[in-house]
């Protein structure tokens, strides 16, 4: 047992008892993980049991924050609050739990000052903040700002960068931000509980100029996440690793700021700026905006080359997209998550759509200056000189080689046998949880993800890369489909920037500065990476479960 | 290996209907030699990619000839894709299906005594249809597709009309997007100890 906020927090491997029965009842299989604390995770209905794994349960011990105690006993957790941080100035936060309300039920969930997402802080480019972290709960953690060229000190890895925040201890970060754009923070150890639990925000660095962007009638930050929930209420996580190492965890509720009812208000015709940042763990959304006019404007750090008007937004986990939205008439739009989903029983695909929020259009219409400014497509000349000392080297010979894949051990033989037999074709995106079962009670001990060098058959932590501050290095990645189960890797650096110049042999004709960009089953994408910031940093998959089954690596900047 | 003779086998069974009756076809255009009569498949290497892109190796599908045609039995073809450009590497149509570009390369494959050759994407049943070219030189042809499972499909037409919305001649040689060998488990492998019935199959 152990404490948090001085409460004990109670490990349901001891509640069997209170747990109700499991909503998937098929074919006899009802009573399928109701033991030792474990639910199995909500299933089709027209998706049967793998024979054989009837009574499976993952070989963890499950975990929740404060189960077996009234969430009531927790403060209410607040929407998120903007905050602006000047030049010098230092914000506190603190990590505690929290209640939060989702689909009329109460959890204890976790949240930096109390509030879902976490602060919305705003600094202007080129200013240094501070932010002051206090742990006040019993699991250790970090803050990692993503996408930050901050001191390689303050990037908050946990046994890299800095020793994890024990209860009641205090970190201070100090926070460099060159880069205009919107960032978010969330924690770097366990990310695959504590950021699913409610530990993530944004950052939004102000640009120099006031025209930076395009002019807008308003502004609105979506956070999208999704959350694992059954009728009886958070599915647990694994303790000691995590469950879902194949695909990692998808959730049954999606969750924009925090809610599953986000809503938003805007005047017929008005240009409406959205910042989008995606949570989840692993899903990867196609956000879509109705039939309204979608710009495409900037990305992880900084603007497009040249905007671009385009249907929907993909957005793998880590990645941000900034779009410009004119909603022309009056009346209720959804934006919502389309995606051709994957019945691996049946072997189809099927249309799936969940609204992640709701614009409420009204009327009357305006029309002006903004608007007529959103039907021009901008050139970003600041970007394209930004990249031009780069352009050269764009074609340039490709340096270092990674390769995905995935290795597994102690698999429950009927998954194995399963899932050799259902590998004729894989996608190369996974949309949603095709598999439930077999991703569940597949652990971070049984799957080992990996990033494999080809010239030197290093693996994961064992890679060895060593630059100097002002290298530019083209590294190629290659999503390798022929192993057990191959999936998209949303792909992260930290510390530097990169330029994608080529996806599957095809140069990328409108270049932005990225941090992570996903890599789908099969191809093959280069990335120029600008060796700008000294220190120990990582290169990762943003799927926590696969970050913390071992697909990661540290490469060392040093100062000419 | 196994995959592979799943697919010609898939293949064998997806011969479009349409290719039966061969209009605009002159009669007797269609005897089949003794030897390409359709029966056992026939392992012809692949052509080298011919698509001026690296496409995913894993994506590519062979593109087979259906041996109705004098002189086409021996050829041999390729489909390749890769996503058409986004700026999120992946792109999708409005429903959520993927926006892919293929490439269709053919080798072997004889000149028509008349008539041209052209390629088509098509769902696998059929009801939608894009003309994507008329063959020439082995290609490399490329169409777009906005389908996650589609056919592509050589047919001996008449003449090249770019208007063209569905072909009429024979369907001289196809293939099948890899997805397609995404198939239901029931009643095989793990699941058949039990009843397809029950979920709905014959």
């Amino acid at each position: 047992m152990r404490l948090l906020h001085g409460l004990p927090i109670l490990l349901i491997a001891a509640l069997p008892g209170a747990l109700a029965a499991q909503e998937h009842r098929m074919m006899g299989h009802g009573e399928h993980g109701e033991a030792d604390g474990w639910r199995m995770p909500p299933m089709s209905m027209t998706m049967p049991m793998v024979p054989g794994l009837e009574n499976a349960l993952p070989p963890v011990r499950p975990f929740l924050i404060g189960d077996g105690m009234d969430p009531a006993m927790f403060p209410a957790a607040e929407p998120g609050r903007r905050v602006v941080v000047a030049d010098g100035d230092t914000l506190d936060m603190d990590v505690s739990v929290v209640r939060r309300t989702i689909g009329g039920r109460d959890y204890a969930m976790l949240g930096y000052d109390g509030q879902y997402p976490g602060p919305l802080i705003q600094a202007d480019r080129g200013s240094r903040i501070m932010v002051r972290v206090t742990n006040r709960i019993q699991l250790p953690t970090t803050v990692h700002w993503h996408g930050i060229r901050l001191e390689n000190r303050f990037d908050g890895v946990a046994g890299l960068t800095q020793d994890p925040i024990g209860e009641g201890e205090t970190f201070t970060y100090e926070i460099d931000v060159p880069d205009a754009g919107m960032f978010w923070y969330h924690p770097h150890m366990r990310e695959d509980v504590q950021q699913d639990l409610g530990l993530y925000g944004n950052l939004l660095v102000m640009p120099s100029t006031p025209d930076f962007y395009g002019p807008s009638h308003r502004e609105e930050v979506l956070v999208l996440d999704d959350i694992l929930i059954d009728d009886q209420g958070l599915i647990p996580w694994g303790e000691e690793a995590p469950t879902h190492a194949l695909m990692g965890r998808f959730g049954t509720v999606m969750l924009t700021n925090g809610v599953d009812d986000h809503r938003i208000a805007a005047s017929a015709g008005e240009v409406v700026r959205f910042y989008l940042t995606n949570v989840a763990n692993t899903r990867t959304f196609n956000v879509r905006f109705g039939n309204a006019r979608v710009k495409l404007v900037a990305s992880d750090i900084g603007k497009f080359e040249r905007e671009t008007w385009v249907e929907s937004v993909v957005i793998a986990p880590a990645e941000r997209y900034v779009v410009d939205v004119r909603f022309p008439e009056a009346g209720e739009v959804g934006i919502t998550n389309t995606i051709q989903a994957v019945n691996h029983f049946r072997g189809t695909f099927y249309p799936h759509e969940d609204t992640l929020a709701v614009v409420s259009v009204n009327g009357p219409a305006v029309d002006d200056e903004v608007t007529q400014a959103f039907g021009r497509l901008r050139e970003n000349r600041d970007v394209a000189e930004d990249i031009e000392p780069f352009r050269a080297l764009l074609g340039k010979p490709v340096d270092y080689e990674l390769v995905t894949t995935v290795r597994v051990r102690d698999l429950p033989v009927p998954i194995v046998a399963s899932m050799e037999a259902d590998t004729f074709y894989v996608p190369p995106v996974e949309w949603n949880d095709g598999m439930p079962m077999m991703n569940w009670l597949s652990t971070g001990n049984q799957v080992t993800w990996i990033l494999r060098e080809p010239a030197s058959g290093r693996e994961n932590g064992d890679i060895d890369w060593r630059f100097r501050v002002g290298d530019v290095v083209k590294i190629r990645v290659f999503n390798d489909p022929e192993s057990f189960h191959p999936m998209n890797h949303p792909i992260h650096i930290h510390g530097q920037r990169f330029l994608v110049t080529e996806r599957d042999g095809i140069p990328n004709t409108n270049l932005v500065w990225k941090d992570t960009t996903i890599l789908p089953v099969g191809s093959t994408m280069d990335l120029l990476v600008e060796m700008s910031n000294p220190g120990s940093w990582m290169l990762h998959c943003h799927i926590a479960e696969h970050l913390h089954a071992g697909m990661m690596f540290v490469f060392e900047v040093t100062e000419e | 290996m196994m995959g592979k003779t799943l697919l010609l086998a898939l293949l064998a069974a997806l011969a479009p209907a349409a290719a039966d009756s061969a209009p605009g076809i002159p009669p007797g255009t269609c005897a089949l030699p003794e030897a390409l009569v359709p029966g056992e498949a026939v392992h012809l290497p692949l052509p080298e990619s011919a698509a001026p892109v690296d496409a995913p190796a894993y994506y590519a599908f062979p593109v087979v000839s259906t041996r109705r045609l004098p002189g086409t039995g021996l050829a041999a073809g390729l489909g390749e894709v890769t996503f058409a450009d986004s700026p999120f590497g992946v792109t999708l149509a409005e429903d959520g299906s993927y926006v892919l570009d293929v490439w269709l390369s053919v080798e072997r494959l004889m000149a028509p005594r008349e008539g041209v050759y052209v390629g088509w994407l098509t769902t696998p049943d059929l009801d939608q249809v894009q003309r994507i070219g008329a063959l020439a030189d082995g290609g490399p042809l490329r169409g777009r597709a906005r389908w996650n499972k589609f056919l592509l499909v050589v047919t001996l037409e008449p003449g090249d009309d770019p208007e063209a919305a569905m072909w009429t001649g024979p369907v001289v040689m196809r293939g099948m997007s890899r997805s397609g060998q995404m198939h239901t488990m029931a009643g095989h492998g793990a699941f058949e100890q039990e009843n397809c019935a029950v979920y709905g199959y014959d």
